[in-house]
C-alpha cells in the first residue's frame, strides 16, 4: 500500500492536533487540574502517535510517546502538571509541528530529536500528595467512558463532502469581479438616467442591485473566518514573554467567535502580537511594583473582539502603569517631532498618539516609556492601510487600551463623497462622525490654527482645500461652511469641504508608486461616468 | 459479491486508510461517520456487511454505541478498532458482539488478516 498518498491528509490532521494540544496547554496552566483538558491533552498525543506509527514517522512516534506517558500520570493523579513540565510539553509540541512541516515541505530533513526526547525521559515527577485510589479508579472508569459532549476544546475534522477547498487566489478575482459589478451598476444607474430611461429601468436595476449585493454578501461570507484563526497562538506568546519577564500576566481573549475578512486577520496579526508584546515588557509591572502599589499581584491583559454594525473592534487592555502624558511630550521634543509651543498646546490623548511617530523610540532604548513606541509606527500604518483608526487610551497608574477600528470586509467600502476644487474625496465612513455647517463668525483663528466650537469643546479645523494646495474660497457669514467632523486618532477633527455629495459603497483600489507616495490619501476608485475618486486616510492629511 | 462496509472514526485520516486497505480486500465503503451520531444516522438508510468502529469517538461513550449499533443492525458484523492499552474495553467489546478488533497502530497485513478471519 503506497503511503504517501495519505501524506497531506497526515499533515492536515497532525496540525490540527498540534495546535489543539497548544492550546489546551496554555489553558490548563491557567484552569489547573482540569481532567477534560488533560484528558483531551492526552487524547491529541496519543492520536498522533497512532497516526504517525501508521506511516512510519519514528520520530514523531516516539516524542509523542513520551509526551503521552507523562500526560498519562497526570491523568491518572499520580504527578502534577508544573511549570517545568509544561514547558517541556510546550518544547515537544514544538519540534513536533517542526517534524510535521517538514514532512509536508517534502524535505523530511532529519532533526535532532535526541536533546528533547532525552529531556522527556530524564523528568522525574514529585509525588502528587493529592493522588489517591479512589480517584484513579475514577480516571480509570472515564478513560472507558469518555463523555465528551461538553468539551469545549472538541476536535473534528469536517466532514469532505460538505465543503471544498478553494485557493485564497480564487476569492479574490470573485472580489475583484464584484467589486467592478458595483461600479458598473453605479455607471448603468447614470446612464439610465442621462437616457431619461428610468421609468423603463427602474425594476431591472432594482433586482440587479439586490443581485449584486447578495453575491457581494456571499463572497465576503466565504472569505469571513473566526478570529480564533490567528488568536490561537497569542496565549502562548504572552505566557512565553512573561515567563521570561518574570511577570505573571492573566490573559483573557474574549469574541474569538467573531467573524472577519480573511485578509484583515493576515494584515492585523502582527500589529495585535505587537501590542501584546509591548503590553507584557512595558506596560505591565514587575510583581514587586504592582504590589507596592495596591494592586494585585499578577497582571491582566485583555484582548476584546467586538462587532459594531459592519465595523470590528480589537480592543487590547492592560492593568499597568499607563503612559505619562508629561514624560511622552518631553521625549516627542527631545526627538524633534513636536516642537515646545506644540507640546503645551497638546491634549493627553493626542500625547498618546506620539508613541506612534516613526522614530519615537526604536528597540534599543528600551525603558518604562519609550519601549511603548517599538513597532507602534507599523502598527498605525497598518491600520490606517485597512480604513481603520487606531485610538489609544491611557490613565497613569491604571492602564492602557489600545482600541483598533476596523471595516469587517476589505475592498468594498461605504464612503462619504466630498468636493474641494476640482477634487473628488471620499471619507471612509469608519471615520466620519458626522457632518456640520458653521458660519465664518463661528470659525476663530488663533495664530494660524483654526476652531470651531461644538457642543461646548473646541474642535480643531483643517481645511481640504489647503491640504490639496488649492486657493482657499473667501468665506462670509452668509455661506455656511460644510465640514466632515471626523475621528482622528480619538480626537474629533472638523475638514472643511466645498460640497458633500453623499454617501456611496465603493470598490477601493490601492494606489501603486509613485500616487502610493501621496500624504492623506489611502487608495482610489473609478465611479460611474469614469472620474477617480480619491479615498482619504484622515491621520495624515 | 462483494461485501459492504461503513467506517466509524473521527480521524478523517484514519478513515482515508481504513478505507485503502477495505478497498484492496474487495469491500465496498458505503458509508463513513466521524461520530456517533452520525453513525446512527446512517444505519437509518443503510445496514452494511462490516461495520469499523473507533471504539473512542469525542461525542460517545464507545461501548454504548457498540450496543446500539448491534441493536440498529443485528445482521452487520461490527469489528472494534482501539489502540494498545485498552485491552478491557476489547474484552468488553466481544462480550457485547464485536465480531473482532484491530489494533492502532495497524499495518494494512493485520487489517486483512482480521478481515479474512471473519470469513471463517
Amino acid at each position: 500500500m503506497d503511503m504517501s498518498l495519505y501524506r497531506d491528509l497526515f499533515v492536515s490532521e497532525a496540525k490540527s492536533h498540534l495546535s489543539a494540544f497548544d492550546e489546551l496547554i496554555i489553558h490548563l496552566e491557567e484552569a489547573a487540574g482540569d481532567k477534560e483538558d488533560i484528558n483531551e491533552l492526552f487524547r491529541h498525543a496519543h492520536s498522533l502517535k497512532g497516526m504517525a506509527a501508521t506511516m512510519g514517522y519514528e520520530q514523531i512516534v516516539a516524542i509523542a510517546h513520551l509526551m503521552e506517558d507523562h500526560l498519562g500520570l497526570i491523568r491518572s493523579g499520580e504527578a502534577e502538571l508544573l511549570p517545568e513540565l509544561t514547558d517541556l510539553l510546550l518544547e515537544g509540541g514544538d519540534l513536533l509541528t517542526t517534524l510535521v512541516t517538514s514532512i509536508e515541505s517534502g524535505s523530511e530533513a532529519s532533526l535532532d530529536c535526541t536533546p528533547l526526547i532525552a529531556k522527556l525521559t530524564a523528568y522525574t515527577h514529585t509525588d502528587n500528595p493529592d493522588a489517591n485510589t479512589t480517584s484513579r479508579k475514577e480516571e480509570e472508569a472515564a478513560d472507558l467512558h469518555p463523555d465528551r459532549t461538553t468539551s469545549i476544546h472538541q476536535f473534528r475534522q469536517s466532514d469532505s463532502l460538505n465543503s471544498i477547498r478553494i485557493k485564497t487566489e480564487t476569492l479574490d478575482h470573485l472580489v475583484n469581479i464584484t467589486g467592478e459589478l458595483i461600479t458598473n451598476r453605479y455607471r448603468l444607474a447614470e446612464s439610465i438616467q442621462l437616457a431619461g430611461a428610468t421609468n423603463i429601468c427602474n425594476e431591472p436595476l432594482h433586482q440587479l442591485t439586490t443581485l449584486v449585493r447578495s453575491l457581494r454578501d456571499e463572497i465576503f461570507k466565504a472569505r469571513m473566518l473566526p478570529f480564533s484563526v490567528i488568536a490561537e497562538r497569542f496565549p502562548r506568546l504572552v505566557r512565553d514573554l512573561a515567563r521570561k519577564q518574570i511577570k505573571e500576566v492573566h490573559f483573557q481573549i474574549e469574541g474569538k467567535e467573531i467573524e472577519l475578512d480573511r485578509g484583515i486577520l493576515e494584515e492585523i496579526a502582527e500589529p495585535i502580537v505587537h501590542i501584546l508584546r509591548n503590553a507584557v515588557d512595558h506596560g505591565l509591572e514587575s510583581a514587586d511594583e504592582r504590589v507596592m502599589t495596591g494592586k494585585p499581584f499578577g497582571g491582566t491583559l485583555t484582548l476584546t473582539v467586538i462587532r459594531d454594525k459592519d465595523y470590528i473592534e480589537i480592543i487590547i487592555s492592560d492593568d499597568g502603569r499607563g503612559m505619562d502624558p508629561v514624560k511622552l511630550k518631553t521625549k516627542g521634543v527631545e526627538k524633534g517631532l513636536i516642537t515646545t509651543e506644540q507640546a503645551a498646546l497638546m491634549s493627553d490623548q493626542d500625547s498618546f498618539q506620539l508613541v506612534c511617530a516613526p522614530g519615537f523610540s526604536t528597540a534599543e532604548t528600551v525603558t518604562d516609556i519609550s519601549g511603548r513606541g517599538v513597532g507602534m509606527d507599523a502598527v498605525r500604518e497598518v491600520v490606517h492601510g485597512l480604513s481603520g483608526i487606531l485610538t489609544i487610551q491611557s490613565e497613569q497608574g491604571k492602564g492602557s487600551s489600545f482600541i483598533m477600528r476596523l471595516p469587517m470586509t476589505v475592498s468594498i467600502i461605504h464612503v462619504m463623497i466630498t468636493r474641494s476644487g476640482k477634487f473628488e474625496i471620499a471619507f471612509p465612513l469608519t471615520v466620519v462622525n458626522r457632518t456640520i455647517e458653521k458660519r465664518k463668525s463661528e470659525i476663530t483663528d488663533e495664530s494660524g490654527r483654526l476652531f470651531t466650537m461644538l457642543e461646548g469643546e473646541q474642535i480643531p479645523v483643517r481645511s481640504m482645500r489647503q491640504a490639496l494646495h488649492l486657493p482657499e474660497t473667501e468665506l462670509t457669514d452668509d455661506i455656511l461652511q460644510p465640514m466632515l467632523l471626523c475621528n482622528v486618532h480619538g480626537t474629533l477633527v472638523a475638514f472643511t469641504v466645498d460640497s458633500v455629495s453623499g454617501q456611496q459603497e465603493i470598490f477601493i483600489k490601492p494606489l501603486r508608486s509613485p500616487l502610493s507616495q501621496l500624504r492623506g490619501i489611502s487608495g482610489a476608485t473609478v465611479t460611474g461616468d469614469g472620474r477617480v475618486l480619491f479615498v482619504a486616510d484622515v491621520s495624515e492629511l | 459479491m462483494s461485501r459492504t462496509v461503513m467506517i466509524v472514526d473521527d480521524s478523517l485520516f484514519m478513515r482515508k486508510i481504513l478505507r485503502g486497505i477495505l478497498v484492496e480486500n474487495g469491500y465496498i465503503v458505503t458509508s463513513e461517520a466521524s461520530s456517533g451520531i452520525e453513525a446512527m444516522r446512517n444505519l437509518h438508510s443503510n445496514h452494511p456487511d462490516l461495520i469499523i468502529l473507533d471504539i473512542i469517538l469525542p461525542d460517545s461513550n464507545g461501548l454504548e454505541l457498540l450496543e446500539s449499533i448491534i441493536a440498529a443492525s443485528p445482521e452487520s458484523k461490527v469489528v472494534v478498532c482501539s489502540s494498545i492499552g485498552q485491552e478491557q474495553v476489547i474484552q468488553k467489546s466481544l462480550d457485547l458482539g464485536a465480531k473482532s478488533f484491530i489494533q492502532k497502530p495497524f499495518t494494512p497485513e493485520k487489517v486483512t488478516e482480521v478481515l479474512e478471519s471473519l470469513e471463517d
